[in-house]
């Protein structure tokens, strides 16, 4: 973290897949314990955009500074290796739209599987820390189980209780309760609520408005692959002023 | 009517089972062969440049579209001639068969791991794990669930298939049988004992991969 509580810095980014610009100089900038809400029509670049976070996609160009882990892209830029990346998302967790559990192992084989295998934890150390964390979220009774058994609420639980077991700076979460059905959204809302209310610094990309103007501290509007607003949730939900925004809101809830 | 008499064959019981034994290690030792090179081949043709992918599909392409007796007739008089090797049956034979089964798995772990979601990959990035962990821990054990039937399935044609060592006078259990054939002049009981031997040993692998595959399609 930089010495004026910028936790994340995202500069000018540009992905491209193929012929296809998504991104064309998207930034954006989040502050220790700040709960930044991405928001705007599908194909606008939001979902591009957090994945570029943790550089699960590799931009063509900008700059990416979390925490210490500093990336620089560019023409004649060598790309980071493995090595860096994987460092970087040890302190960055994500929660994905289809959970991506691991189907294989048991609910708490998911949670201690990071802390144990890229950490160098002791397994009853993260065993205990999982068990914590699956309290947390409303799941101890679910630790010998496998994913298969768990509903798309609780999967979306288990996933958010893996990310943590890493003891990650930032979350980002990409459009977590998109995959699921409207009566088991609330379970996970509630646990991305009380996330930010322990102060968790947050990205989400989601569709959720209400939800995006309650929890959120500010709010970005991503239009054709750039952060073209960004504002409290007052300012960009409530009370939108440019016509874009109204117009991307209004259609939004038509479609609702 | 034909009458039957199997107690023909008891001086020649020692032979079968010795034929057997050498099916049954032609048949394992060419497994493992094979799975380490369809191992190798399978990874590498999922996640390498082209001039390594391409080379490796002819090799697959090769001995999957070949009949495995020509492979083996092949490789016992033509390789040598080639690479100026003699190759003593038993070689020739333990080269083709485990090439032969090595393309055959090769595709049975690509398609494994092809076929787990890549989702499971980003899981693995997203949580700080690098290519090689992933792989091990995450992918692999995955695809090797998927792969259990048809894995078991081309294990029961290896076995099957190593009949054909006979050609080239190996001693399995088909050619033992040619042999006490021309012995005890009763083919009909020699080669029925061996049919049903060689059924013997199958069946219950097919057994094996029928709950294999109802375990775990339940497990879905």
């Amino acid at each position: 973290m930089n010495a004026d509580g910028t936790m994340l810095a995202a500069q000018n980014i540009h992905k491209s897949f193929g012929d296809h610009h998504v991104l064309k100089g998207a930034s954006l900038s989040v502050q220790r314990g700040e709960v930044v809400t991405l928001i705007g029509a599908s194909g606008s670049g939001k979902s591009t955009f957090l994945r570029c976070l943790n550089l699960l996609e590799t931009p063509q160009q900008g700059e990416l500074a979390i925490g210490a882990h500093r990336f620089k892209f560019g023409t004649g830029l060598r790309a980071p290796d493995d090595a860096k990346l994987a460092a970087l998302r040890q302190n960055v967790g994500m929660v994905f739209q289809h959970f991506n559990l691991f189907p294989h192992m048991t609910v708490l084989g998911n949670l201690t599987e990071g802390p144990v295998q890229v950490k160098g934890m002791s397994k009853p150390d993260a065993e205990a820390l999982g068990r914590d964390l699956l309290a947390k979220v409303g799941l101890a009774d679910k630790a010998d189980a496998y994913p298969s058994r768990l509903s798309g609420g609780q999967k979306q639980r288990v996933a958010i209780a893996r990310a943590l077991a890493m003891k990650p700076d930032v979350m980002l979460f990409d459009e977590p309760t998109s995959a699921l059905d409207p009566e088991l959204v609330g379970e996970v809302l509630a646990v991305i609520r009380s996330l930010a209310a322990e102060g968790m610094t947050m990205v989400l990309v989601t569709h959720e408005m209400s939800f995006a103007a309650d929890v959120s501290s500010r709010v970005g509007f991503m239009n054709d692959g750039v952060m073209a607003e960004t504002g409290t949730a007052e300012e960009i939900i409530r009370k939108p002023s440019s016509e874009r925004l109204k117009a991307f809101l209004s259609r939004f809830h038509e479609a609702r | 009517m034909y009458v039957w008499d199997f107690a023909a064959l008891k001086p020649y019981w020692p032979l079968i089972w010795q034929g057997l034994l050498v099916t049954l290690l032609y048949t394992v030792i060419t497994v493992i062969t094979g799975l380490v090179i369809g191992l190798t081949v399978g990874i590498l043709r999922t996640n390498s440049p082209r001039w390594i992918s391409m080379p490796l599909r002819f090799y697959i392409e090769v001995f999957r579209c070949t009949p495995l007796l020509v492979q083996l007739v092949w490789v016992y008089y033509a390789l040598p001639v080639l690479i100026g090797v003699d190759m003593t049956p038993a070689m020739a034979c333990f080269v083709a068969l485990s090439l032969y089964a090595g393309s055959f798995y090769a595709e049975i772990f690509r398609g494994g791991i092809e076929a787990v979601d890549k989702g499971q990959w980003e899981a693995g990035r997203a949580i700080g794990m690098r290519r090689g962990r992933i792989f091990r821990r995450i992918v692999l054990p995955q695809a090797i669930q998927v792969m259990i039937p048809s894995f078991i399935n081309q294990t029961i044609m290896q076995l099957k298939n190593t009949s054909l060592v006979s050609v080239v006078a190996v001693g399995d259990l088909l050619y033992q049988g040619s042999v006490i054939t021309a012995a005890s002049y009763r083919p009909l009981e020699v080669y029925t004992t061996i049919a049903v031997m060689y059924f013997v040993v199958l069946f219950p692998l097919t057994l094996v991969a029928d709950q294999v595959e109802l375990r775990l399609g339940a497990h879905r």
